[in-house]
């Protein structure tokens, strides 16, 4: 190194251009990211300061009652749940079912095209829309709402989800593994149930916590079926409460307790959301090493 | 020998006049061609596969010697547009007739792929899956079964404590030897080995090579295989394909010492391939 440096080292004029771009480029993404961590920081703090405000024993024990009356949100949170767990009974199923066809079964069929741009679609469907159709199938033939129209409200919503992550998850199994199946002699109805499916089975499970997640706060296709309830409602042939209505309710009143409640409310669904996130993120991430 | 004589008999008789099989052969291809599409892959292959031999195929790659062998336990069946025209004969009967029970084709020949692919079940489970489906064992017979085929694939003393824990916390070697294990626990006639060493280490493959000269007492071993020196190790029987076409087949040590063909010599040579 004693020598001086080559003709190869000479300098490159465009070398200070080059960093001012990556200095500036940098700092535009790092602009970005920060505007996203605030939103979500802030909205995080607002939900927490004011839901922890009403967060009592009262709030999650008592049911919904009059202004001043000490009510809580608990036929809410139990209707929720209700409600939640049979639309998940329905969308499962159907999700899974629906799925596995179009992974396994109707490869390159026009038939299973359709059915996957339909179930795109209904991804993306507004959610009222949903509400309405349901209301219109389920409520207004009957002439009263009810928890279980509720259910097949949250469960339409949920299956494309389902059927979504099922197939992804399938079509992830190697091709390997299901040459190895039939090459022992496996049908494939048995090679896709006992071979893909099971390999596949954490996402598959992801992806039906990931739809449980996404209903649990949907309020717009609740409005129209299972409407709300300010008692307990146990019956799904009634109309029940659930946490989303109650927060639609609540927040725009002019009560105070009732707005802390709706905090309250908010905050529930919240956390139920980021702990179904927590056991899908690191649940079965351990379960597969 | 006579028994394969006989069983020969009994089955050509069974089937009527059908192509001259040599009474040694455990399969008999007769003028295969295959095609993927429009886009023909084998063209007009002859060949038998000894019984209680070793036959490897080799070949530059896209040659075919895959194709064949998939063809062997129908896997092209998988896919439509795959098509096979010709004849492959098997205990008397065509395994090209569109009528055979593929379920039962494929517990009678085996196959074994290049990157080992545990099933998401315990390595109990792994084993005990194909025999399920062809056989009802009770639970002493299948624990039986389970540790016979362990141990003729030198595992057995290796997994004996852990075989309720899942396959796919075996190295890849293990792996290898499991799915050869799982292959041969539902005891078939023909073994099928897709480049079975190739993901594989040089020690795992030196013990899969050992493992087919005891296989071979039992089973027909057909080979594909890129590593010349492995067909020189394992083969009792060498098949050079070039372009779809077979182009040689002869003993190993003929194949290896003096073939007859000068694109036989210029491939194991590596002056091409």
């Amino acid at each position: 190194m004693s020598k001086s440096m080559g003709q190869g080292w000479r300098k490159d004029p465009r070398a200070t251009q080059r960093l001012l771009m990556d200095r500036l480029a940098t700092g535009m993404s790092l602009t970005a990211t920060a505007i996203l961590v605030l939103a979500l920081a802030s909205i995080l703090w607002t939900l927490l300061w004011n839901g922890l405000a009403g967060l009592s024993l009262a709030a999650l024990l008592h049911p919904m009652g009059p202004p001043g009356s000490n009510g809580g949100l608990a036929n809410a949170i139990l209707g929720s749940l209700i409600q939640t767990a049979v639309a998940l009974l329905i969308a499962t199923p159907v999700g899974l079912g629906c799925g596995i066809y179009l992974s396994e079964f109707g490869t390159g069929s026009k038939f299973a095209t359709a059915v996957r741009f339909v179930s795109d679609v209904l991804l993306s469907a507004p959610s009222i829309l949903i509400g309405l159709f349901v209301y219109l199938v389920l409520v207004a033939p009957f002439g009263h709402f009810s928890g279980f129209a509720g259910s097949v409200a949250l469960a339409i919503l949920a299956v494309p989800i389902i059927v979504r992550t099922t197939e992804d998850m399938l079509r992830l199994v190697p091709v390997a593994m299901r040459e190895a199946g039939s090459a022992l002699g496996a049908a494939h109805w048995r090679v896709v149930l006992f071979l893909c499916l099971r390999s596949a089975a954490p996402g598959v499970l992801t992806g039906i916590l990931l739809a449980l997640a996404r209903v649990s706060g949907e309020t717009a296709p609740l409005l129209f079926t299972s409407l709300g309830n300010q008692n307990w409602s146990f019956s799904l042939d009634k109309p029940m409460a659930s946490l989303p209505i109650a927060i639609y309710q609540y927040a725009g009143a002019s009560y105070d307790d009732w707005v802390r409640l709706a905090w309250t409310g908010a905050l529930l669904v919240t956390l139920g959301v980021l702990g179904i996130n927590i056991i899908v993120r690191f649940g079965f991430r351990s379960k597969q090493s | 020998m006579s028994e394969a004589l006989q069983d020969f008999s009994t089955a050509s008789q069974a089937q009527g006049a059908v192509h001259a099989a040599t009474p040694e052969a455990a399969l008999a291809v007769r003028e295969l061609d295959f095609y993927y599409g429009e886009k023909q892959a084998l063209k007009s292959i002859s060949m038998d596969f000894r019984k209680q031999n070793v036959t490897a195929m080799i070949g530059p790659s896209g040659c075919g010697k895959s194709t064949l062998l998939r063809i062997f336990n129908r896997m092209y069946d998988l896919y439509p547009g795959q098509r096979a025209t010709g004849s492959v004969l098997f205990d008397g009967a065509d395994i090209l007739d569109p009528a055979l029970d593929l379920n039962m084709l494929r517990s009678r020949i085996g196959m074994v792929f290049q990157k080992p692919t545990p099933f998401p079940m315990s390595i109990y489970d792994n084993i005990a899956f194909g025999v399920r489906l062809h056989e009802k064992l009770s639970r002493a017979e299948m624990d039986a079964r389970v540790e016979d085929v362990l141990t003729r694939v030198a595992l057995w003393k290796e997994v004996r404590d852990r075989l309720k824990e899942p396959a796919a916390g075996m190295s890849g070697g293990q792996q290898q030897r499991l799915c050869i294990a799982r292959s041969i626990a539902t005891k078939p006639e023909v073994l099928l080995l897709d480049e079975p060493t190739s993901a594989l280490d040089p020690i795992s493959t030196a013990r899969i090579e050992e493992l087919l000269d005891e296989l071979k007492q039992d089973f027909t071993i057909a080979i594909v295989t890129h590593n010349m020196q492995q067909a020189a190790r394992c083969a009792d029987q060498v098949a050079f394909f070039y372009l779809g076409s077979l182009i040689e087949m002869d003993s190993a040590d003929r194949m290896f010492t003096n073939p007859r063909q000068k694109q036989t010599q210029d491939y194991i040579t590596g002056r091409f391939g």
